[in-house]
């Protein structure tokens, strides 16, 4: 497994990772959400030994820690995952899987524009530059968490907090919109 | 002349100049600002180059406008010349291919001691790509 962390330093990433072996890297860019269609994490993506993308972008948890929260329990993940690794079985198609991904639109591209430069001008120490970026970011992308998730340590909000509670209703009554595919069925 | 900052597959910092919010650089410095070099076949990196139809659109004078080079590439961009900070998308069909293709984009990111590390270290082997956060 590599895991990368969608985030701004390496001190915010290190109590998550304590006692991991694992490559861990650092997109403090979100690259990865431009790159991959990222919109939310956790996002899990199975790449087999050819860089084929197998099982692509995925909600998907190790733990049943947020099973009541997500409506996603860890096990049929799990259990596929160790089916594909042992031998390769997949229970998606490819049409299936290149369906799966709807590609970023022009204004969420420029989401993720307006969010590198918000990060980039708050590590300037350029408060109003950043706070009218995340903005703007957040206007295009309203849906997104990593945009308007992510934001939210950066801009004095806690995103495990009121203003994410308050995201996230917004965002199931929208339709739970991410791009991937929804938890495995118990 | 001001310090410009462009965010694109790489963070860079060059001179140039803001004017009436347009940031313009120096052709010289191009390479340094996006990697690109501005030459008659067209903008190019490595050996490709990406003809432009309209050179006489990329300038403005003798400088470059950093958004105009920036959709001659394909590549959207977002300019705040007050700032002096440019972000600068990928070009949007290496996510469409692999979208469509299936292929895992490569990618070069540091680890948590500084070190870069690409997916394509692990190539031939399976690997779990999982994007997560603190937030």
């Amino acid at each position: 497994m590599i895991a990368v962390a969608l985030d701004e330093t390496v001190d915010d990433v290190l109590p998550w990772v304590e006692g991991v072996t694992l490559p861990v890297l650092i997109d403090r860019e979100h690259v990865l959400s431009e790159l991959y269609a990222i919109s939310n994490v956790p996002a899990v993506v199975w790449i087999d030994e050819d860089d084929r993308i197998a099982l692509p972008n995925s909600v998907a948890f190790a733990t049943d820690m947020f099973k009541e929260f997500t409506g996603a329990a860890a096990g049929p993940h799990l259990d596929a995952l160790r089916a594909w690794v042992r031998d390769g079985t997949l229970s998606i198609t490819d049409d299936d899987a290149r369906a799966a991904v709807a590609d970023l639109s022009d204004d969420e591209v420029r989401a993720r524009l307006h969010f590198r430069i918000a990060v980039a001008a708050r590590r300037d120490g350029d408060t109003p530059t950043a706070l009218r970026h995340f903005e703007r970011a957040g206007e295009l992308a309203p849906m997104d968490f990593t945009i308007r998730r992510a934001a939210m340590p950066l801009i004095g909000q806690d995103p495990f907090g009121t203003d994410f509670m308050d995201l996230y209703q917004q965002w199931e009554a929208a339709g739970s919109p991410f791009h991937g595919l929804a938890p495995m069925a118990d | 002349m001001a310090t410009i900052t462009i965010i694109a597959e790489d963070t860079n910092t060059v001179t140039g100049e803001i004017v009436d919010g347009h940031v313009l650089l120096d052709p010289d410095v191009l390479p340094d600002a996006l990697g690109f070099a501005l030459k008659p076949e067209g903008l190019c990196r490595d050996d490709t180059c990406v003809p432009v139809r309209d050179r006489s659109s990329l300038f403005s004078g003798d400088r470059l406008d950093i958004a105009a080079v920036a959709a001659a590439l394909h590549r959207p961009s977002v300019v705040d010349a007050a700032a002096g900070i440019v972000a600068v998308a990928l070009d949007r069909e290496r996510r469409r291919a692999a979208l469509q293709g299936l292929v895992a984009p490569e990618f070069t990111l540091p680890d948590l001691v500084g070190t870069p590390r690409s997916l394509s270290e692990w190539r031939g082997q399976k690997r779990l790509l999982h994007a997560f956060s603190s937030w």
